[in-house]
């Protein structure tokens, strides 16, 4: 169980929404709620914005494509021993 | 991890055999740097036995290179050597995934686990799969904010909830029989 509550996407300010908005975009996926990471991201926007653009950055294809991005990241996760 | 396979498979890569394939790269990766990175150095001088010359002649050619170190370390049991040179070239092998998508994997794995062995490893393999310094910088960039994620994660101990929103493979393992389908349930009176 998460340590902090994790707030409803209602509970944060309008420019988070539109932050979440482009959540369910990233994840071409129609969340209920925002991923709880996009809602940690969000609590601080001067740190999760620019760490949530240097993730796209990271991830848009070029050399490699966004799929096979997302497998690096989930191999960095499972080394990493992190459930989420 | 849990988001990223999801992710990953709403992005295209919808197959689990994909996923297993990669998990077994990631396993013998580790297994491999673990040996390499560890103070074994005295190991090295135990005599190579014919059967471990033989072992070794393929890995010299499937690296084009000579025998990476954690290969020579397991030359006092050529009959290991043998079967961890199998799993290893099988893993590493063109598959459903790429060779060359494979040492970006492994390169990512080793990177992360702070292993020096695997990570100089393989980036040289990855150079020389063609992989260009924009697609290094593209692997760096990608285990470095996800090295950041799984610890923001983990600090505030987040539970997986995108784990479902991925679509299932329901086909069989390798050679197997498709899954039967679900009994009927009874009727409660």
């Amino acid at each position: 169980m998460a340590t902090v509550r994790l707030r409803q996407a209602s509970e944060y300010p309008a420019a988070a929404q539109k932050l979440f908005e482009l959540s369910k975009a990233w994840f071409n996926h129609d969340l209920k709620q925002p991923p709880a990471m996009s809602r940690v991201m969000a609590w601080d926007p001067e740190f999760g914005g620019p760490h949530g653009r240097a993730m796209k950055r990271a991830m848009a294809p070029g050399e490699w494509t966004r799929a096979e991005k997302e497998m690096v990241a989930a191999v960095v996760s499972g080394v990493n021993a992190c459930a989420y | 991890m849990h988001g990223h396979t999801a992710a990953g498979k709403l992005q295209g890569l919808t197959s689990d055999a994909l996923w297993y394939e990669a998990a077994l790269l990631v396993g013998i990766t580790n297994a491999l740097n673990v040996v390499a990175d560890s103070p074994l150095g005295s190991l090295e001088s135990a005599e190579t036995s014919a059967d471990a010359e033989a072992v070794y002649a393929e890995i010299r050619a499937f690296y084009s290179r000579a025998v990476p170190v954690p290969f020579l370390r397991l030359a006092g049991d050529a009959g290991y050597l043998a079967e961890v040179w199998a799993a290893t070239r099988r893993a590493f092998a063109d598959g459903r995934l790429t060779r060359r998508f494979k040492e970006g994997l492994a390169f990512a794995v080793s990177v992360t686990t702070r292993s020096a062995f695997g990570t100089e490893f393989h980036l040289a393999e990855m150079r020389r799969c063609g992989v260009g310094a924009r697609g290094v910088m593209e692997i760096l960039g990608v285990t470095q904010m996800f090295s950041s994620y799984t610890k923001i994660a983990d600090t505030l101990q987040l539970e997986p909830d995108m784990h479902d929103i991925a679509p299932v493979d329901w086909s069989p393992a390798p050679g197997g029989a498709p899954r039967p389908p679900a009994a009927p349930r009874e009727e409660t009176p």
